[in-house]
């Protein structure tokens, strides 16, 4: 009990929305644009550190970083040349919302969430997987569903539902092995990995104890699999072995430190062996608990007063996802010995996405409407400064879908890709399904991520994915570029397909004179000049 | 004093003149179109390399997919209700027996430990060999890089000539219960898995590419990459541009992969099977500076007739085995090389209704030779049926502590994974002195 008290002022303490409603003076008024606040606590990080930031990306980059982040994609050469041309003041606003409303949009999102809630999806599969979850997920980002209600479609699934078809996946993938389900869950939603909790106390966060992660686990303790359906008892509890003292019974435990009194808290009756109640597929399933444990970590991990972890967990990955880095770092790590780079920010993001209702899609417009957003990822000279201070656009990989559908969006003839509307989004739609198989060549990268010289050797040598990509076939860029017969034109529209961007003289010089050399081979050389914007660091990375 | 030559990055004698041919293609390609681009930096300065390279270890690990049984190789238990059919024979070393199946080393165990007393308590293929592979299972949230990975980490270099990390797997039994995997290491060191070649994929230049456009091209790519690179760092871009400027390096030793360039006498001497054939390439990889390689032989699993399969099995990977060894020893290189040969777990000392031995973690053997062990003996000991460990019982993160140890590593070396701290093996684990030499 003292150990409960301990840790309730500790979390006091370091969440001070928590104590007190009546004290957010400290905070930016609610009603402020996204954007604007962002922009506010940056900035204020900045001067305090005298440090002036990059200055803005010019337009190119950003509408390649605004495609690939919110469509999973490059921009089209035609796209380019608009948004270029385009002299509207509040043409950024105006493509933000293009984007948002495409059908690219959900798809993207959904495959970003399925990296998150099943990292081990097999390499070969991700991206061709219409599995349950990205299924479920779809539909539910279609119609911008509030995160809360994911997050309790996930935790208590009804696959009679048609509307939550699918969202099964997420806990009959884990509920075998429950220690797994208790840490995915309490890393994946919460921000918070108890993992060492299981063994020890955590070494050096005073907020994680054995009780954590046991009291944690106790909210699952009564969730089984029962002839393909995941089931809840009446009865179970989790026993463990303190680091000192006897075998215990866990309290069932919220993060927060909230205990909640169940009834039911004796072990479950062993089962006899063999058939189960709805043990074999197509038998009615088991009948619900009188009292679940799941429903009630749902309903308190929710609450006012509880649901912080809940909701900086999600700005976390969402400002991560967009910015290459979270406000706390690393996405699993957000305790007290670890804070936020921008705790204010941190503090009045979850705040907002709460009061309006978990609305993810807002948060991501808010989040890449801001200046930080749309800084230039080159810094010009001297040191660079503290990732902390997002100083300057990280240079981000891409995800193997974002990489495989901009290697065939790049591959393709230009002059297949104009127009816009729903023909053109039909089109985009096509050449993702085109995309999927070559995504599974690619691996997702984790924070630390490092390209490995296998994929060097593909793109060197590989011939079925050269033939893919660089054919001498109509509806493809090389067929195209020989046929625009001034070879610096070549080499400019080469630098816009593949790159976004206006070529500088002196690459349309390197690019022409490459080709010059090859006359007797002219095909031969614009697949190579192709190939090498293919595979240089600027196409592999978001920046 | 010559073996200690040999194990110089250049063993093979072909091998200088290789890179030296390989320079002279790159200075033709680069002479003309970017003066300023001076080749790649790896091939800057390789008599340096070359020095570099001493007192680095290597390690080539025989997995023997499925799970041997450890009663027919290295734990035999001839007369017990459990034992077999098969006998046991004295070995080099007095009082120690191994199964009559492996004669060869039985005379040459001078070189090698062997560990009887693994308890790694997991009977699954797939995470019994994910632990295998790494010393522990993963955690949520955190994926262990194996043990390739680690070492291409520890003993791999940036610009490295040559693979860091080579698995041969053939066979389709077992090979996706545990693929190569570099886990938060992240692809940078990842496997070359060779699974239907000997010939690793992607190494020889596509049709329709001169030599010459195949080197002007990945200039070019360089010099685009290098204007982007200008402002700009992190780590992933920097392996980016590591993996593209190894390319060339790594096709030009696709001759590495070749054991035709061996003498017949010796291809002979590890004999004409895939197993044989794929260990003498191992021992090509590691002579030039290939920190891991592991060779995947599979069929181990023995549900039904054991002693069949054991009976056809055991020999060749006694052959193999001890020809690798000699021949390592003879270039000089066992000293610097660890040969671990492991699987998943090892077999039921209890045999079923269809003479079969079952999967069985709770008192199984592997052996490590080589480079660090401490040669003839034995650690660790089962008891009179073989089911259970009687003596001196370690799991997998002992057996990985040694091993890091053995190659020199310090086993309790942290990678950083964001701010949290990653120890090589658990906090508490301890390698086995008495194993190391």
């Amino acid at each position: 009990m003292v150990r409960t008290l301990r840790f309730a002022a500790l979390v006091l303490a370091l969440f001070p929305a928590l104590a007190a409603a009546d004290e957010p003076a400290a905070l930016l008024p609610p009603n402020r644009p996204i954007e604007q606040v962002v922009d506010h606590y940056l900035d204020a990080a900045l001067q305090a550190a005298k440090v002036q930031p990059a200055p803005r990306a010019d337009d190119a980059e950003l509408l390649r970083r605004l495609t690939l982040d919110l469509n999973g994609r490059i921009p089209t050469s035609a796209e380019l040349a608009d948004y270029l041309a385009n002299s509207d003041s509040e043409k950024k606003g105006k493509l933000v919302d293009r984007l948002l409303a495409s059908p690219a949009f959900v798809r993207h999102q959904a495959l970003e969430f399925v990296a998150m809630l099943q990292p081990d999806t097999g390499e070969r599969r991700r991206g061709q997987a219409k599995d349950g979850l990205r299924t479920y997920l779809e539909k539910a980002l279609a119609e911008n569903r509030p995160w809360d209600r994911v997050f309790r479609e996930l935790m208590l699934p009804d696959d009679a539902d048609p509307k939550t078809k699918g969202a099964s996946d997420y806990l009959r993938g884990r509920v075998k092995d429950l220690n797994r389900l208790t840490i995915d869950v309490s890393t994946m939603f919460f921000g918070v990995n108890v993992s060492c909790a299981q063994c020890h106390d955590h070494p050096h966060v005073t907020d994680w104890k054995q009780d954590h992660f046991y009291g944690l686990k106790a909210f699952f303790a009564r969730t089984f699999e029962a002839g393909g359906r995941v089931a809840e008892r009446d009865t179970g509890v989790v026993k463990f072995i303190p680091n000192k003292g006897k075998e215990k019974v866990a309290r069932v435990m919220f993060l927060t430190g909230k205990v909640v009194d169940a009834p039911g808290m004796q072990e479950a009756p062993k089962q006899p062996k063999g058939r189960r109640p709805g043990g074999a597929k197509g038998e009615k399933a088991p009948p619900p608990p009188k009292f679940s444990l799941r429903a009630k970590l749902v309903e308190l991990a929710l609450e006012p007063g509880q649901r912080d972890f809940f909701a900086r967990s999600i700005v976390n990955r969402l400002w991560h996802r967009h910015f290459g880095r979270g406000l706390v770092a690393p996405l699993d790590q957000m305790h007290s010995a670890n804070p936020a780079s921008h705790p204010e920010l941190l503090q009045w993001l979850a705040r907002d996405v709460v009061e309006h209702g978990y609305d993810l899609r807002r948060l991501v417009r808010g989040l890449v409407l801001s200046n930080a957003y749309a800084r230039g990822s080159r810094w010009a000279s001297g040191d660079v400064p503290d990732e902390k201070l997002f100083a300057v656009a990280q240079v981000r990989p891409l995800t193997p879908m974002q990489m495989a559908v901009s290697l065939r969006l790049a591959a393709t003839d230009p002059a297949a890709l104009a127009g816009s509307g729903p023909e053109f989004e039909k089109r985009i739609d096509a050449l993702e399904k085109n995309a999927a198989r070559l995504a599974g060549l690619f691996p997702q990268p984790g924070d630390n991520f490092q390209v490995g010289v296998s994929e060097a050797m593909l793109f060197a040598n590989n011939e079925n994915l050269l033939k893919e990509l660089l054919a001498d076939a109509p509806g493809l860029l090389v067929h195209r570029l020989k046929q625009v017969t001034s070879l610096e034109e070549r080499a400019e529209q080469a630098v816009r397909s593949v790159l976004s961007r206006a070529a500088r003289a002196a690459e349309v010089q390197a690019l022409t004179e490459y080709m010059r050399r090859r006359e007797d081979r002219p095909v031969a050389a614009v697949q190579q000049v192709v190939w090498a914007l293919l595979t240089s660091a600027e196409f592999r990375f978001n920046h | 004093m010559a073996g200690k030559q040999s194990h110089r990055f250049c063993g093979s004698p072909e091998h200088p003149l290789n890179r030296r041919g390989f320079l002279g293609t790159m200075a033709a390609a680069g002479a003309g179109l970017f003066a300023d681009m001076t080749g790649l930096q790896a091939l800057a300065a390789p008599e340096v390399a070359n020095e570099l390279r001493r007192g680095e270890k290597r390690c080539i690990m025989l997995w023997l997919a499925g799970g041997a049984s450890q009663l027919e190789t290295f734990d035999p238990k001839p007369g017990a209700v459990t034992g077999g059919p098969f006998r046991s024979i004295q070995t080099s070393v007095p009082g120690v027996h191994i199964s009559e199946l492996m004669p060869r080393m039985a005379r040459r165990l001078k070189d090698t430990c062997i560990i009887r007393s693994l308890n790694t308590r997991n009977g699954d293929h797939a995470s019994g060999a994910r632990i295998m592979m790494r010393g522990r299972a993963n955690e949520a949230g955190l994926a262990y890089p194996d043990l390739g990975a680690v070492l291409a980490r520890e003993c791999g270099r940036p610009d490295s000539q040559v693979p860091d990390y080579v698995s041969f797997y053939f066979a389709t039994e077992g090979r996706n219960m545990a693929p190569g995997n570099p886990g938060f290491l992240g692809a940078r060191y990842g496997s070359m898995d060779l699974t239907t070649s000997m010939i690793p994929e992607n190494i020889r230049p596509p049709a329709g590419i001169s030599d010459a456009d195949h080197h002007s091209r990945a200039e070019l790519r360089d010099l685009l990459s290098r204007g982007f690179e200008r402002g700009r760092t992190s780590p992933g871009l920097d392996s980016h541009n590591y993996a593209y400027r190894r390319v060339h390096g790594l096709m030009g030793n696709e001759r590495l992969f070749d054991i035709a360039r061996e003498p017949q006498a010796l291809r002979d001497r590890y004999g004409p099977t895939l197993f044989g054939q794929q260990c003498l390439a191992a021992r090509r990889l590691v002579e030039a500076g290939v920190p891991f390689v592991r060779v995947g032989r599979a069929w181990w699993d023995s549900h039904g007739q054991n002693f069949d399969t054991h009976e056809e099995m055991v020999p060749e990977l006694d052959h193999v085995m001890a020809t690798l060894l000699d021949d390592l020893e003879a270039r000089g290189l066992l000293q610097h090389t660890l040969v671990i040969t492991l699987a998943e777990f090892g077999r039921t000392p209890n045999i079923n209704s269809q003479l079969g031995r079952d999967h069985f973690a709770s008192a199984w053997s592997c052996t490590l030779s080589g480079c660090g062990i401490k040669g003839g003996s034995v650690y660790g000991r089962t008891d009179a049926t073989g089911n259970r460990v009687a003596d001196g019982e370690i799991g997998a993160p002992q057996l990985y502590a040694t091993i890091y140890r053995a190659l020199g590593i310090n086993h309790q070396k942290n990678y950083y994974v964001g701010a949290r701290p990653v120890p090589l093996t658990d906090p508490g684990t301890e390698p086995i002195r008495e194993v190391l030499a």
